[in-house]
């Protein structure tokens, strides 16, 4: 079904915050999210969008898990610099992430983090609406 | 820890009826919804208004400072607190022009705009797709904009000066620019844009005949607002003038933040691929 754009492009007209790059809800499912544990191997700031590389254990197998996060300047801003993150690469960490919308496998929009150290903290977008804003941004 | 969030998460994702649970007038409504609490999260504040705005030697009003929109005078990307949105009329497009976007998927939307393709955004992007902060400078007959995305910039002359004339125009990102004082309003006048910019990040093409007229303002120290108005014959059936955006004083300097790989368009790509084919 090719879904149009008519209630949401009209919403986006009336509402459109100074915020948004763009739309992380266009890409990734709100309806199919997780969390995901796993190790951290890899952090990747780049813009406009910084990655994340986790490996999880599914059925005994290792999966390489992306999550694609905000842009630098949002997580710098945000507290999560690099040297934050790259404190637990090699270590265990949570990530919540919604699934990409485009069937690809293993790849996903990361809202939050949970750190080696015990530390939560924002990624990305609130894709599902989990911190109290809606998902459209 | 990992239990808190776990009961966090829990209580969350256990309350399906989100829409409701935001709303207290909600029938029942007594629900309340547990959020997630992050670091980086951000609880506006707004700033105070700070006094009257600062003047330039010329005696006009000094724009010149970091803004954030938003009224925290902080970047408020990662709000907890909704948008509030924006009250103002519907963009009057042609038939054609409405018939288009409305023929695109949110895919093959997004995969045009400028931002999914590192491209500039260009005059009004710099503000209306750019979602951080402003460094405005000016001086007497002289306004420069440095924006964080791309690491953009742009610079206008404030004196009134005409535009360069019509066998010298060519095609430019931000556009053929040039800027007055009407009391203490900023008003800056672009023409000749590059057809590849958006108007607003939703897909709001423009044409060759694009006029666009910025006005900026600092009702207080603290705050800047922003406004513009698009003419645009080939795209509207007359012009469009926005709500006036606010913007708040920041203390914080700009940060590097060039485009240089933007995965989104191949993903997006897949996306569209995924869409027609259902």
């Amino acid at each position: 079904m090719r879904t149009t754009i008519g209630f949401v492009f009209a919403a986006l007209l009336a509402a459109v915050p100074a915020s948004a790059h763009h739309a992380f809800a266009v890409e990734f499912d709100a309806k199919n999210c997780s969390d995901i544990t796993g190790v951290l191997t890899k952090v990747d700031y780049q813009n406009p969008h910084a990655y994340i590389y986790v490996d999880a254990k599914e059925n005994g197998q290792t999966v390489q898990k992306t999550f694609q996060l905000s842009s630098t300047s949002n997580l710098k801003r945000g507290g999560a610099t690099l040297p934050v993150m790259n404190a637990s690469v090699g270590k265990e960490v949570l990530v919540r992430g919604c699934a990409s919308r485009n069937g690809e496998d293993n790849r996903y929009a990361a809202s939050f983090i949970k750190l080696a150290d015990g530390t939560v903290q924002r990624l990305g977008q609130d894709v599902e609406g989990v911190f109290g804003t809606k998902v459209w941004r | 820890m990992k239990r808190f969030l776990g009961l966090m998460l829990v209580a969350t994702l256990a309350l399906p009826a989100a829409a409701a649970a935001q709303d207290p007038a909600a029938p029942g409504g007594a629900e309340k919804k547990v959020f997630v609490e992050a670091r980086g999260n951000v609880t506006p504040v707004p700033l105070p208004p700070g006094g009257p705005a600062p003047r330039m030697a010329d005696g006009k009003v000094d724009l010149s400072g970091v803004w954030f929109s938003g009224p925290t005078g902080k970047a408020n990307a990662w709000s907890v607190v909704p948008d509030e949105p924006l009250k103002q009329d519907p963009v009057p497009f042609r038939p054609e022009a409405a018939a288009k976007l409305k023929s695109m998927t949110r895919a093959e939307l997004e995969l045009n705009n400028p931002g999914v393709a590192c491209q500039p955004v260009g005059t009004p992007g710099m503000w209306t797709i750019n979602p951080y902060p402003h460094q405005i400078i000016t001086k007497p007959g002289l306004y420069v904009h440095l924006i964080e995305s791309d690491n953009a910039w742009s610079v206008v002359h404030t004196d009134g000066r005409p535009h360069k004339p019509a066998d010298e125009l060519e095609p430019l990102y931000n556009g053929d620019q040039t800027a007055k004082w009407e009391g203490d309003t900023l008003v800056i006048d672009t023409i000749s844009l590059d057809e590849r910019t958006w108007i607003q990040g939703n897909g709001w093409f423009h044409s060759d005949q694009a006029h666009v007229i910025e006005r900026l303002r600092r009702p207080s120290k603290n705050y800047l607002e922003y406004q513009f108005t698009v003419e645009d014959p080939k795209v509207l059936t007359k012009p469009w003038t926005s709500a006036w955006r606010t913007y708040s004083l920041g203390n914080e300097d700009l940060t590097e933040n060039f485009c240089t790989n933007n995965e989104n368009a191949d993903q997006l790509r897949k996306l569209t691929e995924v869409e027609k084919s259902k």
